[in-house]
This record gives C-alpha cells, sequence and structure tokens, in this order.
C-alpha cells in the first residue's frame, strides 16, 4: 500500500474541470486566454443543460469546478449554477476580472460555502494593469477586491499572469495581495486565444524566467496554480504537480459546450466533443483526442535530469509555439536558460 | 470487500478513522484519490479495495472502512493521512 504517482494511473474521471461559462466580458485584456472563443459565433449553454453537466460531475465525484469566461458574474443565472454546483458537494472557484463584485453580488457569495474566488490583477501599480486589461481597472478591481474583504469573504486571491511587463513587480504584488487580505498568486502566460497576437510583446525573456523560478523558490506561500512546473525551483518541488494535467485529471468546456483536454488548449485540433448532448466525463474516459495527449511521452525531453519535475512542461505552449506536442515546452530551465541537463 | 470502521485495540481502546467534511475522496482502480479542499492537494492512495469510505454527504465527516485487520502497512499509511489532515483519529471503548 503506497501512495502513487499521478504520472502512472489513468483517473476515471476528472479531478477538476474548466468551464468558461460565458463568452460575455466588459474588458478586453491584451492576453485573454478565451479571446478566440469569445469571437465565435455559437450559443452558450443553457441553464437546464448546465445543470444536467453539473449532474454529470456530481455523479463522477469531479471535486471541483474553475469557472470562468469571459467575465462569469456577468451571466445572468451564474449564481443559480454556483449554487446548484455547491448542492451537489462540488467545490467552485470562479475567476472573475474583479469589475462586477459591488456589495449586493459579494454579500450572496459570502454566504456560500465551498467557493473560492481568484480576481485578476495583472501588476502592482495602475500604469501596469491598466496597460494589459484597460485604462481605468486596477482602481475598480482594488475596489472590489475590498469589497470582498469588507464583506467578510474569507477564501480569495488576486492572480497576475507574470508577463515581460510586469515581471519586475512580483514582490509588490505579492505585498500589495496582503494588504488587501488576499492570497497572492501567479498564473504563467501562454500564448493562447489573445495571447497568440501578444506572445512576442509579453512572453518573459530568459533572465525572467530564471528570476521567476528564484523568486517562487524563495516564496512558496505564492500560489502558482501549478503554472509554473517548466521552471520549478527545489524549493517547491513539494508543493505541487511535476506535470501536466490536461487530459489526467483535468478537462475543459468552453462556452457553446466544446469539450478540450485543458482551457489553454482549445485549438479546434483538441476539440473532443460537444456539451450539448454528450457527457463530459465520458468524452473525458473515452475520446481519442484525450488519449492520444494521454499517451504523449515528450521524447525530446525524457532524457532530460529534470523531467522528473516537468515531463516536459506545458504542452499547450509547446504546441502553439511550435505546432508540434513532441517539442517540449520552449521556456523550460534547461531549453530556454541554458542550463545544463 | 470493506467491512469495518474500526481497528486496533489499544488498552481497551478501538479507533475509529474519519474524513473531514472539508476532503473528498473517491474510488479509483488504483485505489483512493484524496482531495483537500482547503488546499486542493491531491493524495493517491494504492490500496485496492482494502479501504473505503463509508456513506455520507461529501461535506460531513464520513468513516474509513478497512477489509482486514490493520497491517503495519495500513498503520504508517493512516499515520500519514493523519500528519496531512486527511483523517482524524477518534478513540472510543468497545
Amino acid at each position: 500500500m503506497r501512495r502513487v504517482a499521478l504520472a502512472d494511473e489513468a483517473l476515471r474521471a476528472p479531478v477538476n474541470v474548466t468551464w468558461e461559462i460565458t463568452k460575455a466580458c466588459n474588458l478586453s485584456c491584451r492576453h485573454c486566454l478565451s479571446a478566440t472563443l469569445r469571437s465565435q459565433g455559437r450559443d452558450e449553454l443553457g441553464l437546464a443543460r448546465c445543470r444536467e453537466i453539473v449532474d454529470d460531475l456530481a455523479a463522477a465525484d469531479v471535486f471541483q469546478i474553475n469557472f470562468g469566461g469571459g467575465e462569469p458574474f456577468l451571466r445572468a443565472d451564474f449564481l443559480d449554477i454556483l449554487d446548484y454546483a455547491h448542492g451537489h458537494g462540488i467545490t467552485t472557484c470562479v475567476s472573475t476580472n474583479g469589475t462586477m463584485l459591488h456589495d449586493g453580488l459579494v454579500a450572496r457569495l459570502a454566504a456560500m460555502d465551498g467557493l473560492y474566488l481568484q480576481v485578476s490583477l495583472d501588476g502592482a501599480v495602475p500604469e501596469t494593469n491598466d496597460a494589459i486589461r484597460g485604462a481605468g481597472t486596477f482602481g475598480r478591481i482594488v475596489a472590489g477586491v475590498e469589497c470582498l474583504r469588507s464583506h467578510g469573504v474569507e477564501e480569495y486571491s488576486v492572480n497576475m499572469v507574470v508577463t515581460r511587463v510586469n515581471a519586475g513587480e512580483v514582490g509588490e504584488f505579492a505585498a500589495l495581495a496582503a494588504r488587501l487580505g488576499a492570497k497572492a498568486r501567479l498564473s504563467r502566460f501562454r500564448p493562447s486565444g489573445a495571447g497568440c497576437e501578444s506572445w512576442d510583446d509579453y512572453r518573459l525573456t530568459r533572465t525572467q524566467l530564471r528570476e521567476l523560478s528564484a523568486f517562487l523558490g524563495e516564496h512558496t506561500s505564492i500560489l502558482t496554480g501549478d503554472s509554473f512546473f517548466s521552471l520549478t525551483p527545489e524549493g517547491r518541488r513539494r508543493l505541487g504537480l511535476t506535470m501536466c494535467g490536461a487530459a489526467r485529471m483535468t478537462m475543459a468546456i468552453a462556452p457553446d459546450g466544446g469539450l478540450y483536454p485543458c482551457a489553454f488548449l482549445t485549438d479546434p485540433a483538441f476539440r473532443a466533443g460537444d456539451a450539448t448532448h454528450v457527457s463530459p466525463v465520458a468524452v473525458f474516459r473515452d475520446s481519442d483526442v484525450f488519449a492520444r495527449l494521454r499517451a504523449s511521452d515528450n521524447a525530446t525531453c525524457s532524457a532530460c535530469s529534470r523531467f522528473s519535475l516537468c515531463h516536459g512542461g506545458c504542452p499547450a505552449v509547446a504546441y502553439f509555439v511550435t505546432r508540434s506536442l513532441d517539442a517540449g515546452d520552449p521556456e523550460c530551465l534547461v531549453a530556454a536558460l541554458g542550463e545544463s541537463a | 470487500m470493506t467491512t469495518r470502521s474500526i481497528i486496533g485495540t489499544d488498552a481497551g481502546l478501538s479507533v475509529r478513522y474519519l474524513v473531514p467534511g472539508a476532503v473528498r475522496v473517491r474510488r479509483e482502480d488504483f485505489g483512493l484519490l484524496f482531495y483537500d479542499s482547503r488546499s486542493t492537494h491531491l493524495t493517491f492512495v494504492r490500496c485496492g479495495e482494502s479501504l473505503a469510505v463509508g456513506p455520507g454527504a461529501p461535506s460531513e465527516e464520513r468513516e474509513l472502512l478497512f477489509a482486514r485487520p490493520c497491517h503495519p502497512a495500513v498503520a504508517r499509511l493512516l499515520d500519514a493521512l493523519q500528519a496531512k489532515g486527511l483523517l482524524r483519529a477518534s478513540r472510543c471503548t468497545g
């Protein structure tokens, strides 16, 4: 009897599901991963079908749904969907841009059990954040976070997508989060959605990648959502995943019901099904797209001394940069930073 | 098949192991998968069908069930799961 590694096992259902619940958004962030999906004309899933999908996930003991968008709180029936998920014992995390967090809404959120909120903020100062998320957004986002605190919401974080223009502010960002009573979370910029167009402007330099890896090793209380396992430093070895969870422990549902291995792999090549009429859990178990991703062994990286720490890194970054899943993550400590393997 | 929820006797005390409400558990082919909703950490436990979680709502404290009497390997596992906050030991008579 022993604890086992994720890499060794195929799960019968996802551990968590990322669900882009709406296309609607009141911001136009330069790195939005969902920009491509939002521009498509397909209808969003209706409330009745959303409830059936929650039923499907609950029956398979999916532990958590991570709701995103678009801006989830722009969807009129979103609180009904949240309540329905909580009623089935599913923990939820909502990724929000924070601009909708006013007293009336936050009072309702504060009364919910099993809800985590993640507020996006892309800089420690207005100039940096607003250049990415839009003029005036820094003040609106901070006001939203302060509203969470004033209502006694216990579980919330502020999340910064680390880019070339804000990487130098990660320390100040962590301090700002602490002042706001929030956990600090850093996540990775990927060339998905609008990130394809801003990739060359925003991708981290080699020096920034090296500095970020060191910073994360020294600040283990900062959350990363397992974004940075390709950069995993010694100090974080035991804190999170050592490989991509796409198709292995997670999957994504697009606003129109499209089913993908990950919210960052929403290219048509990875569309594995349509939740308007099929079970997401069945697609997780049986789809060829998911099976292919699970079977990829990343031969390019398998001889690397860091392979056990990252298993080739993020396939989404590899795919969108090289159009191959076998190329390995181009932003890992070895390949991008010139360290010896 | 799992049949009992109480294991071990020590000076007349038996131990019942409980899964806190914040911890979710589900069966997989390899055994049990624990999920701590407070940290979102996962723990994979290869135990086949020798362990199971008793009935109850996901948010309620539930009992861990055992297929056979306590083995040293099981005891070590239970200690490790307690240390991670995934189980709580409740001592009782009988």
